[in-house]
């Protein structure tokens, strides 16, 4: 209830601790690392896309690796998610919808490098691919909603 | 462990086909409908449709060791232990005095290029597959028999994962993974210190994935014949990774040149000549992860020129969905094996069987020893099989002949790999889990007291 709507360019960096001080201040260090998983994961979107047109081992093989990368990082950002509220830092007020959509994301992530450690063309045409996408569309989705409950309006889905 | 699959059908609704994946890992494993091998045995297998797997199912037999047992054989045959106490022995070579060599010998490190790498390594370790890489060859000495050879000695050392053999007049012949070496031999020589000569370079590192090179020479001694298997399972490392590979060369020993003398044959890891019609035989380790039942490892006459099917097909012109751009010209002269073995038993040794020793029903054929699955269930393989032949073609059903390499829970004795036949008419089998060289025999080769 203390936290006001204003637009200011603090509320743009999206955590800004517009309350009155009271403890630690900070960013919250999941958050970090939640974008170096998006990154990931849309790397590997990228990287399937090549496959698909130029089937060659490489791309496939950099698409397993960003995937298990970004898997990764999202395991330390729920440690740290968890540090993050054991500490106190503030956590957004929409943490949930973007908590479970980035839980999603994740989740079909997960399937996906099951699917990528296939051999050949079909670790990537067409499950594979579906997948990337799906996790791409799935983490935008996640972004926007977020957005939105946060009256913001700079991404669309 | 692991039995989850995801039936990949382009018709199916994706999450439909998630859902039933992540229900899949909460009963912690579906059933595989793993058919009946005995289905898959002979000239006309019958072949299921293709599986694609979310987690590739990995069964492997843990390694136990044998213990005080021995294997079990059928009626009218005795086993022994030849040898016991070897390093990870996977071929074994009778030379003309009776002398037997035992290759041991592991592969080189595989490479890891993708996450998957690292857990495969780390299951076959628990499989007995990561021994250390003995790279020799060790000589034994009458023991025909009794269990207690004469003489044992390391015969060639400081090899690279060493795996056929071939003597040639006075001339040894050794399949290093990455080169034929030739060295000098005199007859009942016990140990070869001669440094040896390079014949040909054989497709090696950096990946290896098939590391074994099967050896045989050609009547006249003019040519060796060598099996060289496939770089990846299907491909995924990679067509240029293959050049050369899945295929038998034939290498003129003077020279060392070599061609292609088959091509499409994913692992051939044993040859031999059939005794009656003269012509080459192979056996072959098909692909994996499209199924318990995919793709059948066979035993087949190779022709010259052949084509074989992999990657592009198996079986003729069933084709592999994982390999693209596809290769229709390929495809069209894919020749079908002669004989399937059944899915994943992994064939590792054939022996013509040309000697007296053991009963009549045995002295046409090839006995294959089938080093046993590690991604079926239930498990298949892990046994010595004999296929009859008539007229050199195969005649009959395989038949069991040395059993007993898995224990009542499914771990593993031991695990058959190379085969042959000794100057007495017995079978020698490499056990590269037990570390032991079996040689069975007809019955009561002395009568007991």
């Amino acid at each position: 209830m203390q936290q006001r709507a204003t637009i200011t360019e603090a509320t743009l960096i999206g955590n800004a601790d517009l309350a009155p001080p009271r403890k630690r201040r900070g960013r919250p260090m999941h958050k970090i690392l939640v974008s170096f998983s998006v990154a990931y994961f849309t790397g590997a979107f990228v990287t399937d896309l090549v496959y698909w047109q130029m089937p060659d081992v490489l791309w496939e093989r950099f698409s397993i690796w960003l995937i298990a990368a970004g898997l990764i990082m999202a395991g330390v950002a729920t440690v740290a998610y968890v540090i993050d509220l054991a500490g106190r830092r503030r956590i957004d007020r929409p943490a949930w919808p973007r908590a479970i959509g980035y839980g999603l994301a994740v989740l079909l992530a997960l399937t996906n490098a099951f699917v990528h450690s296939r051999d050949g063309y079909t670790a990537v045409v067409p499950t594979g691919l579906t997948l990337s996408a799906l996790v791409i569309v799935v983490l935008l989705l996640t972004a926007w909603v977020s957005m939105a409950q946060a009256n913001r309006h700079r991404i669309g889905g | 462990m692991y039995q989850l699959k995801m039936v990949a059908s382009p018709k199916l609704p994706r999450l439909a086909a998630l859902l039933t994946t992540v229900a899949c890992l909460g009963l912690a494993g579906c059933d595989d409908h793993a058919g009946d091998p005995k289905m898959q045995i002979g000239a006309n297998p019958v072949l299921p449709a293709v599986q694609q797997y979310l987690m590739p199912p990995m069964r492997v037999a843990k390694a136990v060791g044998w213990g005080d047992e021995t294997p079990t054989v059928s009626q009218g045959l005795q086993v022994h232990a030849l040898a016991t106490g070897l390093e990870h022995p996977r071929s074994v070579y009778v030379l003309p005095n009776g002398d037997v060599l035992v290759v041991e010998s592991n592969g080189p490190k595989a490479p890891i290029y993708r996450p998957k790498d690292i857990i495969t390594g780390w299951v076959q370790s628990f499989a007995g597959a990561k021994a250390k890489d003995a790279n020799r060859i060790t000589l034994i000495r009458g023991a025909n028999g009794n269990g207690s050879p004469e003489l044992r000695t390391v015969f060639l050392d400081h090899l690279n994962s060493p795996f056929g053999v071939a003597l040639i007049g006075h001339d040894i012949y050794v399949a290093n993974t990455d080169a034929i070496m030739r060295f000098p031999y005199q007859d009942g020589q016990t140990t070869i210190t001669a440094r040896g000569t390079k014949v040909t370079d054989l497709p090696g590192g950096p990946i290896d994935h098939h590391w074994t090179k099967a050896l045989l020479a050609s009547p006249d001694g003019s040519k060796l014949y060598v099996g060289v298997g496939s770089n990846s399972n299907i491909g995924e490392n990679g067509i240029g990774a293959e050049y050369e590979r899945a295929a038998v060369w034939e290498v003129d020993v003077a020279s060392g040149a070599h061609r292609i003398f088959a091509s499409g044959i994913r692992n051939p890891t044993g040859l031999q000549w059939e005794p009656e019609t003269g012509k080459l035989w192979a056996i072959a380790n098909e692909r994996d992860e499209i199924g318990p039942d995919l793709v059948p490892d066979y035993l087949t006459s190779v022709k010259d020129g052949g084509f074989y099917g992999w990657p592009y097909s198996y079986y003729g012109q069933h084709l592999d969905p994982r390999i693209v751009p596809q290769r229709p010209d390929l495809v069209a002269k894919a020749i079908a094996p002669d004989y399937a073995l059944s899915s994943h038993v992994a064939p590792l040794g054939v022996a013509m069987y040309t000697g007296t020793d053991l009963p009549a029903n045995y002295r046409s054929g090839a006995f294959v020893g089938e080093h046993g699955s590690w991604n079926r269930t239930p498990l298949n393989g892990y046994k010595v099989v004999f296929v009859p032949f008539s007229d050199g073609q195969p005649s009959g059903p395989a038949q069991d002949v040395v059993t007993g390499f898995l224990d009542a829970n499914n771990h593993a004795r031991g695990r058959p790999v190379g085969l042959a036949v000794d100057r007495s008419g017995g079978l020698l089998i490499a056990d590269d889990v037990g570390n032991t060289v079996w040689r069975v025999s007809g019955s009561l080769p002395k009568p007991a007291s």
